[in-house]
């Protein structure tokens, strides 16, 4: 049999197979989608003899760009349901987090060793704060917090300034989340770095509101969406860190294999953060700044980060070990 | 002796089905032309949303409309490429137009998480100073140019459609003449190839090439054209009558 003969022979059902996944790309195929999987096993079959028996170039890529399309709309992934976001939110995140105790205390202490530092500082050596916040950071705090009474809320007086806030917080905080993810590229190198710098800077923002504005403005506007936020650091934090691990010790594994593993690993612990931090980025929008008591602010502030330490440690216990 | 390398961006993959497929690997000059492009229509679609938004501004109010503002530069920045790529086709707008689109290195579609994964490592692959050197340098270290991202997320960048060879027919066969030893499957398919694209050749570029396999044919210049050309006709013919 020559390639014309072959072509010729087999001609009618190609180009139903072709037609029936053109129609399927566009998602008009109806009750016919069933023929799909035998056309596709018997393009398949036309194609290797095609290779084998060397039908030449022009009938063997058209074989081949049929079985790839074929392969493509057979092997498409089911999208995520409602369902899934659930059982995310219950039980896959923390069970992601616990599997990787041992990545949350590191990205722990890499945040807050160096915030407690500045903290102190403040109380001995001033100059450390003075030396990472300078002068414009200084003085953007007392703008913020250095007045006697809450001077956020009559900031956040004007139309649709809670709004605006909300935004700037996604835009900023959880771009900041992704960055620290991305950092574990760098052999976690970057990661590590963010982690660092946001406790140097945060911790030292607290030490200065602390020692030198009205601590009550700055803590009773922080302690609502403190959790979320800072947690939802340390979570991206791990989720880079995995990464950065892959690289640096991949184990059995090919280096390759390893971060293809590790990136798929991270998955929940970066969608967990991002989800975190875009619950904070609500809170502080739309809570921290309001003109409500403070110790209803305190209050709130505990009572999220009892939620998350009861969420981390319980949630998703019962549901065995789910891959 | 080794396997020689290969000078083809064709990367063979073996499916479930017990079948082989070609997809063929996309360099970086065509991806950074795709990355032009979106980047064009990101520029494109924040300018004129934000002009619609400016003047909604005087309706909505300032705030309002600056913080829907920033949210577009995060979704733009962010999960523009996200939600292309997860999508259907599997492509940007921009790799659509170049005719790319992003697979799983199994040639499968990539799933949601490996859009995640690869697009939000873009950031390291863009570095330093989003000149993507990062990215450059991975692309031509790895045998697939996968960028820093691809490589976390197991995906490769292929042709959509492999472009069609420029088909000019062959010189005809004059004779067939089996090859005087028995060869490999590669070896009958460089065969076959020599001859599917002979058309498309100078002679002087066919000696050249035919030149290379001497040892085979026992010829040079002309001659040893002649006789591959005969191998392959017989080597082509022979398989066909199986």
């Amino acid at each position: 049999m020559t390639a014309g003969d072959f072509e010729h022979r087999n001609e009618a059902r190609w180009a139903e197979y072709e037609r029936l996944i053109g129609l399927m790309e566009r998602g008009k195929a109806g009750a016919e989608a069933e023929q799909l999987p035998r056309l596709f096993r018997e393009l398949s079959l036309d194609l290797s003899l095609a290779e084998s028996r060397m039908y030449g170039a022009s009938v063997t890529e058209r074989l081949n760009e049929l079985v790839i399309r074929g392969y493509e709309l057979i092997y498409r992934t089911r999208r995520g349901t409602w369902e899934n976001a659930v059982s995310f939110v219950a039980v896959k995140f923390p069970q992601a987090v616990r599997r990787e105790w041992r990545l949350f205390w590191l990205c722990n202490g890499v945040f807050w060793l160096p915030f407690f530092a500045m903290m102190l500082s403040a109380e001995h050596d001033i100059r450390w704060i003075q030396a990472v916040l300078g002068a414009d950071g200084m003085a953007g705090m007392e703008q913020m917090y250095g007045g006697r009474e809450e001077q956020l809320s009559h900031l956040r007086s004007e139309y649709g300034s809670n709004f605006m806030m909300f935004c700037f917080y996604i835009y900023n905080n959880v771009a900041i989340d992704f960055r620290i993810f991305a950092g574990g590229m760098a052999a976690g190198v970057g990661t590590l770095f963010f982690l660092l710098f946001n406790g140097l800077h945060i911790g030292a923002a607290a030490g200065y509101a602390n020692h030198a504005c009205n601590p009550e403005s700055f803590w009773s506007f922080v302690a609502g969406h403190s959790s979320f936020e800072l947690l939802g650091m340390v979570v991206s934090g791990m989720a880079g860190m995995r990464l950065g691990l892959a690289i640096l010790r991949p184990g059995r594994l090919p280096r390759v294999r390893a971060l293809t593993e590790a990136g798929r690993q991270a998955l929940p612990l970066i969608y967990g953060a991002a989800l975190m931090t875009t619950l904070a980025a609500v809170v502080e929008g739309f809570w921290s700044a309001q003109g409500i008591p403070s110790d209803w602010k305190y209050l709130a502030g505990i009572f999220g980060w009892v939620v998350h330490i009861t969420y981390f440690l319980l949630a998703g216990r019962r549901s065995g070990h789910a891959a | 002796m080794a396997e020689p390398e290969k000078l083809d961006t064709l990367q063979a993959v073996e499916l479930a089905e017990g079948i082989e497929i070609r997809l063929r690997m996309a360099g970086p000059m065509l991806r950074a032309g795709a990355y032009a492009i979106d980047f064009l229509i990101r520029g494109l679609v924040l300018a004129v949303g934000g002009t619609a938004v400016a003047f909604a501004g005087i309706a909505i109010g300032g705030n309002v409309a600056g913080g829907m503002m920033l949210l577009a530069w995060f979704l733009m920045d962010w999960l523009y490429p996200v939600f292309f790529e997860a999508g259907k086709r599997g492509a940007t707008p921009g790799k659509r137009a170049m005719g790319l689109r992003v697979v799983q290195a199994t040639g499968s579609p990539i799933t949601l998480g490996q859009a995640v994964v690869r697009n939000f490592l873009r950031f390291i692959d863009g570095m330093p100073f989003f000149t993507y050197c990062f990215g450059l340098t991975s692309c031509l270290a790895t045998r697939r140019f996968q960028r820093l991202g691809d490589l976390a997320a197991g995906t490769v960048v292929i042709y959509d459609r492999i472009p069609k060879p420029p088909m000019v027919s062959p010189p005809p066969p004059i004779v067939a003449v089996p090859p005087p030893v028995g060869l490999t499957v590669n070896e009958t398919r460089a065969l076959a190839l020599f001859r599917e694209r002979a058309g498309l050749w100078s002679d002087g570029r066919r000696a050249e090439i035919a030149d290379q396999a001497a040892a085979l044919s026992g010829a040079t210049g002309a001659e040893g054209v002649n006789r591959l050309m005969a191998m392959a006709h017989w080597l082509q013919q022979k398989r066909g009558g199986l």
